[in-house]
């Protein structure tokens, strides 16, 4: 057995749990903040030393209050994340902030900020919008300067310190130059991890530090990983955060290789130039492309790229029930690729209709 | 059953319409340039450089009621793209996709050369963007921005005040973005943009809402109401659409006039009254008739829609940097109706100033905060009735719908 994936599967499997840190809480102790959506800067969380985590929901947990706030309309990924907040699921919370990634996050973010207003009772804790904006131009260039220049005063003001920039950066570039590294072990022939593996090691939720760590073992135990000769799936579309669809996916014999979703291949990046707010703000502004934020056909060109990148054999594209921007790009992606396409549209939370899948591609298994 | 004669300014409006587009169409085929925008982008800056638009919304509102978005969202579908998502839109651009354009209402509508959304939720964006791949076809797109901490007391602080209700990052962005469209469409159009003018088309905007503002006032003073929501919304919402011009102006005013004639001549929409109700959520242009379905057994009239409140509160800005004021009017136009709390605490606002008995509350499928609306005005000792339809998808409209508001009123309204 692989110790480290082992390891990093363990810390996976606790992802949305309290940390361990916020037990037997001192006056010292760092402040706890729970993070919605793809676009958060989390290197500034890091630079302010805050013990950060993405909030994550559950297809399996009831999700009812988040259908009553939100309405049956926002992807239950979000709705699952309000219920699992107002059940306490995420322990303690000192603060919440969310990134405007999607529709889906911007209305979550409406209904936490009415719910302290309406219901204090609820007991949630104060919660802060990072809003990060896409278009390509300049104009959103300055906008996106002035919120990271916001956020991080607002950081500071938690936390009574300045941030450590230089620090943070150093961290997640170096996080991200490993797990580059590791996902080119998905991508080897055969793959040398299952893409439902490839997401434990990318979200363990670990701080920067003690995931580096991790990494850098996985990298070097890498002889002793197996080799997943399954037919190479890219799985585009919808975010994943939980390995559900992955494991039903690959339960039926195929090895997800790539994705284009931000708990995936999406949350390895090219290194932040400098340690300052403006290459931050630059960074932020160029992430993607994921579904909500890129244009039909900017995603198409990605996913031609990636498929030939991965050596993948079919592509699955998932658009999940209420998230519709995926099936919208699948036209333009399909007309890219020069491997079959499928699209399963209107899925469930945590589901993928695999008969669909089937009937698509008889041959496949 | 109507009691009274619809309104002229609504025939007017309707018959203005048609000639209008008659005659866009004619400076189209002419060689002109044509653009589509959405609701909530600054027509004004169109209006000033004379370029010929249409609003996609008001398109797709034709469409429906012609009965004809079953096709156009089946012309959608057969390019590979959903059917069932952002309907409103998506029924727009599937009429780029007919092969018989002519055969649209009207005449059809004529190709665009550009095309101005705004960047809101995640599909929108996609939809104009798949359309700006069409040969010949520009999409520029708008931001869609939000803020961290809003006052509440929005209708109070827009007019004057909007800095504070908005907030300047908002503000800097959207008014960076219409410096740049206006250089864009200049160089693409060689139409020129005249400042003098602009000012011109700005206060002819706030004169008309003014007018609205005031017909509002008196509809929700007036006992009986002196019309429906289905009188009032072709008064208001044609006009909107042609803001910045002395016609529109005119026509809110005369609008008013009709209105005020009405109430003092004691005319009543339905002369029963026994009930006060609210429409929350876009028009059901398929089926306009069942706004007066509930006057004649139950003497319920619908006499508050969003379309003649949002006209009197939502548009009207004073500034003397008018780009910045244009940007004022829409950097946070749909916060107004769908983001809590501007949203909710309006919609009280609204229930109490008009006397409402009941509100009948449509939800949509894409996302809006209905669940915070419904509560603020339960809250507030207004009941609430939710119906779950799309507005231009008629397959999502339930059979029973009318069965169970007036059961609703029998039951709850009236008891
Ligand atoms: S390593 Fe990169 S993607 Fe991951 S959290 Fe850090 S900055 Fe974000
Ligand atoms: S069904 Fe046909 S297209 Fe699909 S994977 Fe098999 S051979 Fe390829």
């Amino acid at each position: 057995m692989v110790t480290a994936l082992a390891a990093l599967e363990e810390a996976y499997a606790r992802r949305g749990a309290p940390p361990a840190a916020s037990e037997g809480r001192s006056d010292g102790r760092p402040l706890v903040v729970g993070y919605v959506g793809a676009d958060m800067p989390v290197v500034l969380l890091t630079a302010a030393g805050v013990h950060a985590f993405r909030l994550t929901g559950d297809p399996e947990s009831d999700f009812a209050l988040g259908d009553r706030y939100l309405g049956r309309g926002v992807d239950p990924v979000a709705r699952s994340v309000l219920a699992r907040l107002l059940a306490g699921a995420f322990g303690d919370l000192d603060r919440i902030v969310v990134s405007h990634d999607c529709e889906a996050s911007l209305r979550l973010f409406y209904a936490l900020r009415e719910l302290r207003r309406v219901e204090p009772g609820a007991g949630l804790p104060e919660t802060y919008l990072v809003d990060i904006l896409h278009l390509p131009h300049r104009t959103t260039a300055r906008y996106n300067r002035r919120r990271i220049g916001e956020f991080a005063a607002r950081l500071e003001a938690w936390t009574g310190r300045p941030l450590d920039l230089a620090g943070a950066v150093a961290a997640h570039n170096e996080r991200s130059r490993l797990l580059a590294a590791v996902a080119e072990l998905r991508r080897a022939v055969p793959a040398r991890l299952t893409g439902r593996q490839f997401l434990a090691v990318a979200n363990a939720a670990l701080p920067v530090d003690e995931h580096i760590a991790l990494l850098e073992q996985l990298l070097a135990e890498a002889g002793e990983l197996e080799e997943h000769a399954g037919r190479r799936v890219f799985l585009s579309g919808s975010e994943h955060d939980t390995p559900h669809v992955y494991e039903a996916i690959e339960s039926e014999g195929y090895v997800i290789v790539g994705e284009d979703h931000s708990f995936g291949d999406l949350s390895v990046h090219e290194p932040i130039g400098a340690a300052g707010l403006d290459a931050l703000a630059e960074h932020y502004h160029h992430s993607g492309p994921t579904a909500h934020r890129a244009t039909a056909g900017e995603r198409a060109a990605h996913a031609a790229a990636a498929v030939r990148r991965c050596r993948a054999e079919l592509f699955v594209a998932y658009s999940r029930i209420a998230d519709e921007a995926p099936a919208w790009d699948f036209p333009a992606q399909r007309a890219a690729l020069n491997i079959p396409a499928v699209l399963l549209e209107r899925q469930e939370y945590g589901r993928a209709d695999l008969a669909a899948l089937r009937k698509e591609h008889p041959c496949v298994v | 059953m109507r009691s009274v004669k619809s309104l002229d300014t609504a025939a007017e409006a309707g018959r203005h319409q048609r000639e209008w587009f008659a005659d866009l169409r004619r400076r189209v085929a002419a060689g002109e340039p044509f653009a589509l925008l959405n609701a909530d982008v600054p027509h004004e800056i169109f209006r000033t450089m004379d370029i010929p638009y249409a609003v996609s919304q008001w398109w797709a509102s034709l469409v429906t009621a012609k009965q004809r978005s079953g096709h156009y969202l089946k012309l959608v579908r057969q390019r590979g793209y959903p059917d069932y998502s952002e309907q409103y839109n998506s029924v727009t651009l599937g009429s780029a996709f007919d092969p018989e354009p002519e055969a649209g209402p009207w005449g059809g509508l004529p190709k665009p050369d550009i095309i101005v959304g705004d960047a809101s939720g995640d599909i929108t964006r996609k939809i104009f963007d798949v359309w700006g791949q069409e040969p010949g076809v520009t999409f520029y797109p708008l931001e869609s921005a939000a803020e961290n901490e809003v006052p509440v007391n929005w209708w109070e602080l827009v007019p004057h005040r909007w800095e504070e209700a908005v907030g300047p990052a908002r503000l800097d962005l959207l008014t960076a973005e219409l410096e740049n469209l206006v250089r864009f469409l200049e160089t693409t159009t060689g139409r020129r943009f005249r400042e003098s003018r602009f000012r011109e088309v700005m206060a002819l905007v706030n004169e008309q809402e003014e007018w609205n503002r005031k017909t509002h006032a008196l509809i929700a003073r007036a006992r009986p109401a002196p019309l429906s929501v289905v009188d009032s919304i072709p008064s208001v919402m044609l006009p909107q659409w042609h803001r910045g011009t002395e016609w529109a102006r005119d026509i809110a005013k005369r609008f008013y006039e009709e209105v005020r004639d009405r109430v003092d001549a004691g005319q009543a929409a339905c002369p029963d009254e026994r009930a006060r109700l609210m429409w929350i959520g876009r028009g059901l242009w398929y089926d306009m008739g069942f706004y007066q379905r509930f006057q004649e057994e139950y003497g319920a009239v619908f006499v508050w829609s969003m379309y003649l409140a949002v006209a009197a509160d939502g548009y009207i800005r004073y500034g003397d940097d008018p780009m910045r004021t244009l940007a004022a009017r829409f950097a946070a136009f749909s916060d107004q109706l769908y983001t809590p709390p501007w949203s909710s605490e309006w919609y009280v606002k609204e229930a109490r100033s008009h006397g409402i008995d009941g509100v009948v509350h449509l939800v949509s499928d894409d996302p809006r905060g209905s669940y915070f609306t419904a509560r603020a005005l339960e809250a507030a000792g207004f009941p609430v009735i939710e119906i779950h339809a799309d507005n231009v998808d008629t397959r999502t409209f339930a059979d029973d719908v009318a069965e169970r508001v007036g059961q609703w009123l029998e039951k709850v309204v009236l008891a």
